[in-house]
């Protein structure tokens, strides 16, 4: 049978030692479940004290002299590191030009920006890096992973989104207060999950609307930080959670599976999505990738995928 | 090499049987064991061709030990190489994962030894139809991925599941709650103490339990004397191998549960969530702790299990 002669089995127990090392260990583990609040803390996050704008700072447009993108004769292999949120976009651009150049094939591995840039700091191989925000660009450029400039390829807004029979009632973005409301972001760490709390932070401030406290009853309706963007989405489809914050981008891949409540424009924030080649990857290959996709085919389907252009 | 070295099969093999009961005395015991112990360095024959194969043996063995050892030894290199990281919010997360993962796995624990004994006496001691059917799906948890046990879960217990709407009309609902994370441990770790401990009953000689009761125990004195003795050291096994599954839960949890601090984040969820936040330092601090804790654990079994031989 399974681990008969593992060493756990081949003694007989102390008889008085097992059982008090047993007690010993659930006295120890329940412990801390006592002193654990029923409902744990909502830490509060930080609001900035002056609101006006997003600090996010523009990365400086890739000057293309040719918007056409030119794969090399040869095709190979592409390795793209991008955040969740690109996904379908990327996905569908990936169809669109494997099949215009039948030796190219491209790899992806999506995830939340951080993530994706801890992996290429530890070593992970890639030849190009779409980040969700500019932060993470320079946190890449920083580390010396970025050959040349970072280019903004799309732009993407805020958007709350609701399982499609909508449980708790969201109408608009003041109920995300209601009591009771299940509501999941991603964690503060990643864009999307910086950008929520930015964007709460600014509804707080017009009290008029959205009632006094705002930050602290949202904050108190948060019942899961989820990983990246899409894991928020997935929780929202199943209809697990009450409410999220996503990306048009998201809300738009989801389709019928969820009802979007729209964030005003004077409280929303605008995601830039900055994209550069790696300094160890295929210079060649990625700068051609990046070309597509600034190109007026690139932002084509980017569009269709609820992203805004830029303009060139 | 299987040629030479026979060693004697005849005797092995009933040896091994009467071994995993329990029954064999500790001399026999060591005699039976020693052509296997030949086997592996080679002594039996002391030829040069032996001696090759006995090197290679060596050789293969260490390769493997090499590639489970190595990944460890760099966790904890890098964690002590990067020991500033921890400040107040680290050990803030560390004390709530900590705390969350020792009491869900200890209340996991009992209600798997609680519920898993009966489970496997009837399984290893009864014949009733649909047995091998009940086995299967007992075995089922340990071979499917994390993924598919979280899809499951949600799909039997989330909001808008087969159980779970019933639940959720009567008032429940259980997902992005603690009661969850141990439910996603139940289903992935059971199965890895009943297997265990089904093996066990089934090895007890029906005869000294006859014995027992001819010498006028009832029931309960045979199980509490003479069964439950016997199956201990498996029962044991099984429960470490359980509760260090339940432990290591992560798929399961982060779909079915959520991931909040204090709730729902256990010490998995949070390595995680630190490496998503590009937090490499505090993942790799989390990671150590976790791995002392059960080390801290398995040597704590060990000791209480090992060095008894009297009586056996």
């Amino acid at each position: 049978m399974v681990g008969s002669r593992h060493w756990l089995m081949r003694h007989r127990f102390r008889r008085f030692w097992f059982w008090l090392s047993c007690l010993a260990y659930f006295a120890f583990a329940w412990v801390p479940l006592t002193s654990l609040p029923a409902a744990a803390q909502h830490s509060l996050w930080e609001c900035p004290s002056s609101i006006t704008r997003s600090e996010e700072s523009e990365a400086t447009p890739l000057s293309v002299s040719t918007p056409v993108a030119e794969f090399p004769g040869e095709g190979g292999g592409l390795t793209v590191f991008a955040a969740a949120s690109l996904t379908d976009a990327f996905e569908a651009i990936e169809s669109e030009l494997e099949s215009a150049n039948p030796d190219l094939s491209i790899t992806y591995s999506f995830g939340g920006s951080q993530a994706l840039v801890t992996q290429l700091t530890e070593g992970a191989e890639a030849d190009v890096f779409a980040s969700a925000n500019v932060a993470q660009m320079d946190a890449a450029i920083e580390a010396g992973l970025i050959a040349g400039d970072a280019a903004t390829f799309a732009r993407n807004r805020l958007t709350i989104v609701t399982p499609r029979d909508n449980p708790a009632g969201i109408e608009s973005a003041a109920d995300l207060g209601k009591e009771g409301t299940l509501l999941v972001l991603a964690q503060a760490e990643v864009p999307a999950g910086r950008y929520a709390r930015e964007a709460v932070c600014r509804m707080a401030s017009d009290t008029a609307t959205y009632g006094s406290d705002f930050v602290r009853r949202v904050a108190a309706n948060v019942v899961s930080e989820e990983e990246d963007v899409r894991d928020v989405l997935a929780k929202v489809t199943l209809g697990e959670a009450d409410a999220g914050i996503v990306y048009v981008s998201d809300a738009a891949a989801a389709g019928e599976q969820v009802q979007v409540v729209d964030i005003p424009d004077e409280v929303n924030i605008i995601a830039t999505y900055p994209i550069a080649v790696l300094a160890e990857g295929d210079q060649a290959l990625g700068s051609a990738f990046v070309a597509y996709l600034l190109s007026d085919e690139g932002q084509a389907i980017l569009e269709r995928f609820g992203f805004q252009p830029v303009d060139q | 090499m299987t040629a030479k070295s026979t060693g004697n099969p005849a005797i092995a093999a009933p040896a091994r049987e009467l071994r995993g009961a329990g029954m064999l005395s500790t001399e026999s015991r060591v005699t039976a064991s020693r052509p296997a112990a030949d086997l592996v360095t080679g002594k039996v024959t002391g030829g040069t061709s032996s001696r090759a194969s006995g090197l290679a043996v060596w050789a293969l063995a260490l390769l493997l030990l090499l590639f489970l050892a190595i990944p460890v030894g760099a966790l904890v290199i890098r964690a002590l190489g990067t020991g500033g990281a921890w400040d107040t919010e680290t050990y803030e997360i560390l004390r709530q994962a900590l705390g969350l993962s020792l009491a869900t796995t200890a209340t996991t624990m009992a209600i798997v030894v609680t519920l898993g004994t009966p489970l496997a006496f009837l399984l290893a001691r009864r014949r009733f139809p649909g047995a091998a059917a009940i086995e299967a799906i007992v075995d089922l948890p340990i071979v499917l991925p994390p993924a598919v046990a979280g899809i499951a879960l949600l799909v039997a217990f989330g909001r808008n599941g087969l159980v779970g709407r019933w639940l959720a009309e009567s008032g429940i609902t259980v997902g992005f709650t603690t009661i969850a994370v141990v439910m996603a441990q139940v289903f992935v770790s059971a199965p890895f103490y009943v297997i265990a401990a089904r093996g066990g009953f089934a090895r007890v000689d029906a005869d000294i339990e006859a014995a027992a009761a001819d010498l006028g125990a009832t029931p309960g004195q045979v199980f509490r004397t003479v069964t439950l003795p016997l199956v201990l050291p498996s029962l044991i096994a099984g429960a470490v191998l359980a509760w260090a599954r339940a432990l290591g839960e992560f798929g399961a949890t982060i779909m079915f549960a959520g991931n909040f601090p204090g709730v729902t984040q256990t010490m998995p969820l949070a390595i995680y969530g630190r490496f998503g936040a590009g937090d490499m330092a505090a993942a790799l601090l989390l990671s150590v702790v976790l791995l002392l804790a059960s080390l801290l654990v398995l040597l704590g079994v060990r000791i209480a299990g090992g060095r008894m031989r009297d009586g056996v």
